[in-house]
């Protein structure tokens, strides 16, 4: 009897619980790929300047990619935020967002906007080398100045990287070894199967490795430069390289969801994330990314780190419907090594 | 109406996992579970997983065995066992990957142990070594808990025998005390076995590239790859030895019963005290142990309070701030979800358990044992299998706190539905029938009869409920939502993005409540006059 009654009495208390009534405060929920560190100070200016309440949970590029696709039926958010563009390219091809041409679009050059105003661009965020200065120096070796440096025994064992089910980082790290390849599958392939041994740890998020290399339990690896210079920033002894061959850089984009509940609010997010009011800001929270919007100059320090480096963008057009099909098989191909 | 939800939030979401991974176009088939096997990355996980949790098995068992011989057996002072207890009862309660921060900045090339203080060059922080490390110091409190009771339980005089008939201490240990102990091993050793193979977030961090284990691969194909089929067979992998482990301990633990029931023992029940050259090793031992644990749990709080462990060391609160702002979310979030789950999850522990022991009614066994089943089984499955069942219609509960506290309330009351069933089988049913046959009713007996005598054992279903809904993770992380999310969550992913200051803040907090929410229960049953801690402190297996 008892047990009938507080059963009861719970569920109902639980589905009240689970119902409560949408505050009268306009709102808006989005899933970042950017770090928490990067993406709150953004929203919290975007909430101070707006009025919208932004809710947001963190996740790495593959899984919020893939949250987003389970709930097409019923779609939980309104605008993803931040994260590579090899994500957003695979998201249109699941058909998972709406198109939004916001005020800056006509503005930036080509790669920064899809076409059909599926995603626009907020940032740039190129890949580097990121390397710990006391392993080089005991090893007696250069940063890294070519990809084929990264087989050197040294290496064996001693580098981190993210993995390519989780992270845009590792997506488009795989992108950027098909490109200095000429889109040759079976070369590139080859050659991550002989960088293979060189890995310590797959990470399940792009920046996961950077302590370990900052604290030297890693030699070295291949980051976004927003994640490398922070490391270096929090006083880190490391050392960031590009490769001669050169590197991908990925357009970081935004997106509103296809059915999202408060499109209206989402808009707004998109209009001002790629306009200068949010690019701006990088600088003054010491926050690495490009701005992808023209009008707002790359912060000095950065522009000089950047000044030499070959940097090639990775493009969407091949990236996207390649995507799944490159993750999977890396997953076959070099997860389990040799 | 039991029934309902026991079918509704523990066998409905097994069938949708087993299902998801066996049914292809329609039909049943085992295509999917050698596709998967095919893969060698899956055979190697598989084997790893194996061998991983067999490790920590025989090593967690054999640690706990000795902190539990120097409990019971070397006349230690009370301050002394209460510091022993207390160093026990700190892996338990701190989220389960808390050693492995500690363990990245002690080992490696560059580690504060191999390289500061060894000199050693050529090591490696990632692999089976720190893996296993991590997991024995966090799961073998759970052996030295199931083996304390065992040891103070062997009847004295079956000792003081065998020394009367002049056989020598060494002999007595090997010969009696031993073997009363086996049934105790296995429990311990499943225990252990289980609880390896259902953690995905110390491999997660440690394991490295060379040493893929089973739970993390499948975390890894959910929730990066959405690949619900893959996550669902490689958790039926999982599955199949973790029944045969929980199918092996019922029996083991139901035979483990005769070590304790030998009569009352006589006034003088004190146990043989071992000699002095086995106790300097055996504490030895504990005290090495008990050093290794403090200066984790140093470690973390260090790195709590400086800037940039490694690189700043500067004293901040700075990571505690962010805690207390950004982080004060999934602070509230889990303070709420285990506020509502700590009621439900103690009255569905009593219920049960009462039902259980005082009914007869048809099903009452397969009921136990369903019941029991979410907390035997390793949390990924029960996670993955909330996912697939409540994503879709007919009952969409994914993106809800609702799902959260279901899976908590069915995956943990089960300690208090046991704890409840040794409560109730302490006490004589005369007392209730008297209330019956005086005219109360059956609700009234068990409110004003029965729910008093099992207060002790709803206590410690509470405190069950409310540390686990603040240190679990493998079930969970699969539910979390842009609603509700956790703090356990919030320290993994911080860990993963090694922001590890505000992960090593967390940790602390999350400790320091513990502490304090599980000590007022403590002093609550000092004063209902109960020995319930043990109960509480037994059960959080998992």
């Amino acid at each position: 009897m008892l047990a009938r009654r507080t059963l009861i009495g719970a569920g109902l208390g639980l589905a009240a619980f689970a119902a409560l009534p949408a505050q009268a405060q306009q709102t808006l929920n989005a899933y970042s790929i950017w770090p928490e560190n990067w993406a709150r100070p953004m929203l919290e200016a975007f909430e101070k300047q707006s009025g919208i309440k932004v809710n947001f949970l963190r996740f790495s590029s593959g899984e919020a990619l893939a949250r987003v696709i389970a709930e097409k039926g019923n779609p939980r958010i309104d605008v993803l935020f931040g994260g590579p563009v090899e994500t957003f390219a695979a998201g249109v091809k699941e058909d998972v967002f709406q198109p939004h041409k916001p005020p800056a679009f006509g503005e930036l050059a080509a790669r920064f906007k899809d076409a059909g105003g599926m995603w626009t661009a907020i940032a740039d965020d190129p890949l580097v080398f990121m390397t710990n200065s006391k392993f080089l120096a005991d090893n007696k070796l250069q940063a890294p100045q070519s990809w084929n440096d990264l087989l050197h025994p040294a290496y064996k064992n001693m580098l981190q990287m993210a993995d390519a089910r989780t992270s845009g980082t590792a997506v488009t790290r795989i992108f950027s070894i098909l490109e200095v390849n000429g889109r040759d599958e079976a070369k590139a392939f080859d050659f991550m199967k002989r960088m293979r041994p060189s890995i310590q740890l797959y990470t399940k998020s792009g920046g996961g490795g950077t302590l370990p290399v900052g604290l030297g339990q890693a030699g070295g690896g291949i980051f976004f430069i927003v994640d490398a210079l922070d490391t270096k920033a929090k006083g880190y002894d490391v050392q960031i390289s590009f490769p001669k061959e050169g590197i991908g850089t990925a357009a970081e984009g935004i997106a509103l969801i296809k059915g999202a509940k408060n499109p209206e609010a989402g808009k707004k997010l998109i209009d001002w994330a790629t306009s200068p009011a949010m690019q701006t800001l990088f600088a003054a929270h010491k926050i690495n990314f490009v701005p992808a919007h023209p009008k707002v100059a790359t912060e000095p320090s950065l522009a000089a780190v950047l000044k030499d480096a070959k940097i090639f963008p990775i493009d969407d057009a091949y990236a996207g419907p390649n995507r799944k099909r490159v993750v999977e098989r890396w997953v076959n191909e070099i997860l389990p090594g040799g | 109406m039991l029934w309902l939800g026991v079918g509704l939030f523990v066998l409905y979401p097994l069938a949708m996992l087993l299902l998801r991974a066996f049914l292809a176009e329609g039909q049943l088939s085992q295509g999917p579970l050698f596709a998967m096997l095919g893969e060698r990355i899956h055979r190697q996980s598989l084997l790893n997983s194996l061998i991983l949790a067999t490790l920590v098995g025989g090593i967690g068992t054999a640690l706990g065995f000795v902190f539990a011989l120097a409990a019971t057996r070397c006349e230690l002072s009370a301050p002394a066992r209460g510091a022993l207890d207390a160093l026990a009862f700190l892996p338990l309660i701190s989220p389960p990957f808390t050693t492995s921060i500690a363990i990245i900045f002690s080992f490696g090339p560059r580690g504060l142990i191999t390289h500061d203080l060894l000199g050693l060059t050529g090591t490696s922080a990632y692999g089976l070594p720190t893996t296993l490390l991590s997991e024995v110091l966090t799961y073998f409190p759970l052996a030295y808990l199931t083996l304390k009771p065992v040891l103070a339980g062997i009847d004295p005089n079956l000792e003081d025998m065998a020394a009367s008939l002049r056989a020598g201490g060494w002999r007595i240990f090997r010969t009696v005390t031993l073997p009363l102990c086996i049934p105790g091993f296995a429990n311990a050793f499943l225990l252990l076995f289980a609880a390896s193979l259902a953690d995905f977030a110390t491999p997660l961090i440690l394991a490295g590239s060379n040493f893929p284990v089973l739970p993390t691969q499948a975390y890894l194909q959910i929730t990066g790859l959405f690949d619900f089929k893959g996550g669902a067979v490689l958790s039926f992998v999982l599955l199949v030895p973790a029944m045969v482990v929980y199918l092996l301990q019922r029996w083991w633990v139901a035979r483990g019963h005769y070590v304790t029931v030998t009569g009352k023992v006589g006034p003088r029940a004190l146990s043989r005290p071992l000699p002095t050259a086995a106790r300097i090793p055996l504490l030895a031992v504990c005290s090495a142990l008990a050093v290794v644990i403090a200066y984790f749990y140093a470690l973390l709080f260090y790195a709590s309070v400086v800037k940039a462990f490694g690189a700043d060391h500067s004293f901040t609160l700075a990571h505690y701030r962010v805690i207390f702002t950004e982080g004060l979310k999934a602070i509230r979030d889990t303070l709420i979800i285990a506020g509502i789950g700590m009621p439900l999850g103690g009255l569905f522990g009593v219920v049960v358990g009462y039902l259980v022991t005082r009914k007869r009614f048809p099903g009452r066994h397969a009921l136990e044992m369903t019941v029991m089943l979410n907390y035997a089984l390793p949390g990924t499955i029960v996670g993955i299998g909330y996912l697939i069942a409540f994503n879709d219609p007919p009952i969409v509960l994914t993106g809800t706190a609702a799902i959260i506290v279901a899976c908590y309330v069915f995956r943990y009351a089960p300690t208090g539905v046991r704890a409840t069933i040794a409560q109730l089988q302490q006490i004589d049913p005369s007392l209730e029938e008297a209330s019956t046959g005086m005219g109360a009713g059956s609700f009234e007996t068990f409110r004003r009869v029965t729910l008093p005598l099992v207060l002790p054992a709803f206590f410690a279903g509470l405190g069950v409920m409310f540390v686990r809904s603040l240190t679990a993770i493998s079930a969970t992380i699969f539910l979390i939502s842009i609603g509700w999310t956790l703090i356990t969550v919030r320290i993994l992913e911080n860990m993963t993005e090694l922001a590890l200051g505000p992960a090593a803040a967390f940790s602390v907090l999350v400790v320091a409540m513990v502490f304090a929410v599980t000590g007022l229960i403590a002093l609550l049953l000092r004063r209902l006059r109960a020995p319930g801690t043990m109960a509480l402190a037994g059960s959080m297996g998992g």
